[in-house]
């Protein structure tokens, strides 16, 4: 069973916390003119570290 | 580093790997990037196989992401946990033996003076606690007596944690690990102070909960380094799979600990280092 980080876009208010507290390189993605993160899903490990620092809560780790 | 090596000759961009491709179209060399600008670029680190919540790699992502110079710095590792995520770095690294890597680094500083004496090349040491403190301390202590001009950095997951978690000199009193059943039975020292005490110009203490800090602090070590003489900082690192909490908690165990009193962020500078900090921030104003 692997498990990935979904962002929540509605929720997303682009605070950058969860890029800050990601261990793993070049999973998030920060887009300036919408303000909203994006998660590779394919280099996310699911250590959900990224959903616990989420001030917003607009990040979850779901199971694929 | 000549930079013409990150270009892709013409006629090949089509058959190089993505990932390379990213690299020199997104990469942060000659960009003067910081850890505020992480997820805008391509990060030096590519995928590693460090552990889900690994501390180390946090910390790591964030010491490479804060370097001034990422194009003219040679970084020294040694074995242990940073040495397995060292091949999927984008810089020059050299893989010493086991507690060699300040006397690697000495050498190399001196050797790369000598090769370009018009250009500033930064020689930064990532290292974990056991090559550090338990058995590079010799080389580590020496190259500070020397004033070498050398940044040391020091990753602390607090155990040998790729070997299956043995005690280092940097566990806390009574830790009980994997191979140390017993638990320790001595206290932590606090090197940060050794080093202040050893003739570093600057020694700090840090933890990547607090990335500007952190980015702050390897900023001054490394250009006090280039100026002044040896500098040392520690980055807190918890490991998840050796002291047994959840991959989530990694962030959440930091602030733990600095509310107990056993983690604390410390900073020294020493009098010549601050003054020349002091004529930077003149400059900048």
């Amino acid at each position: 069973m692997y498990a990935v980080a979904k962002v929540d876009t509605e929720k997303c208010t682009g605070c950058k916390l969860c890029i800050l507290t990601c261990p793993d390189p070049n999973v998030f993605t920060f887009y300036k003119e919408v303000k909203k993160v994006a998660v590779n899903e394919n280099r996310c490990k699911g250590c959900g570290l990224c959903a616990a620092a989420c001030p917003k809560e607009a990040l979850a780790v779901v199971s694929v | 580093m000549n930079k013409s090596l990150f270009k892709i000759s013409p006629g090949f961009e089509d058959i190089m790997p993505a990932e390379y491709r990213e690299l020199v179209e997104h990469g942060p060399y000659e960009k003067g990037f910081g850890v505020s600008d992480l997820g805008t670029f391509k990060e030096l680190i590519e995928e590693h196989p460090l552990c889900a919540g690994c501390g180390l790699a946090l910390s790591l992502r964030m010491i490479l992401a804060s370097l001034p110079k990422p194009e003219d710095t040679i970084i020294v590792g040694s074995t242990g946990c940073s040495s397995i995520a060292f091949p999927q770095v984008a810089l020059h690294n050299i893989h010493s033996l086991f507690g060699n890597q300040n006397a690697l680094a000495s050498g190399l500083k001196r050797a790369l003076k000598l090769r370009f004496p018009d250009k500033i090349k930064d020689v930064v040491v990532i290292a974990g606690d056991g090559a550090t403190a338990d058995i590079g301390l010799d080389m580590v202590m020496q190259s500070w007596f020397r004033r070498e001009n050398i940044t040391t950095i020091m990753l602390d997951n607090e155990a040998y944690a790729n070997t299956g978690g043995q005690e280092s000199g940097m566990s806390p009193q009574g830790t009980i690990l994997n191979m140390a059943p017993t638990g320790k039975k001595f206290p932590k020292i606090s090197l940060p102070e050794i080093a202040r005490e050893a003739g570093c110009a600057y020694a700090a203490a840090v933890s990547p909960a607090h990335p500007k800090r952190l980015e702050k602090a390897v900023r001054r070590a490394i250009l006090l380094a280039r100026e002044i003489g040896p500098t040392y900082i520690q980055v807190f690192s918890p490991c998840p799979t050796n002291y047994k909490f959840k991959p989530h908690e990694t962030i959440a165990r930091i602030k733990q600990r600095e509310k107990d009193g056993t983690f604390s962020i410390k900073e020294y500078i020493s009098p010549e280092a601050q003054e020349w900090l002091a004529q930077i921030e003149e400059v900048k104003k």
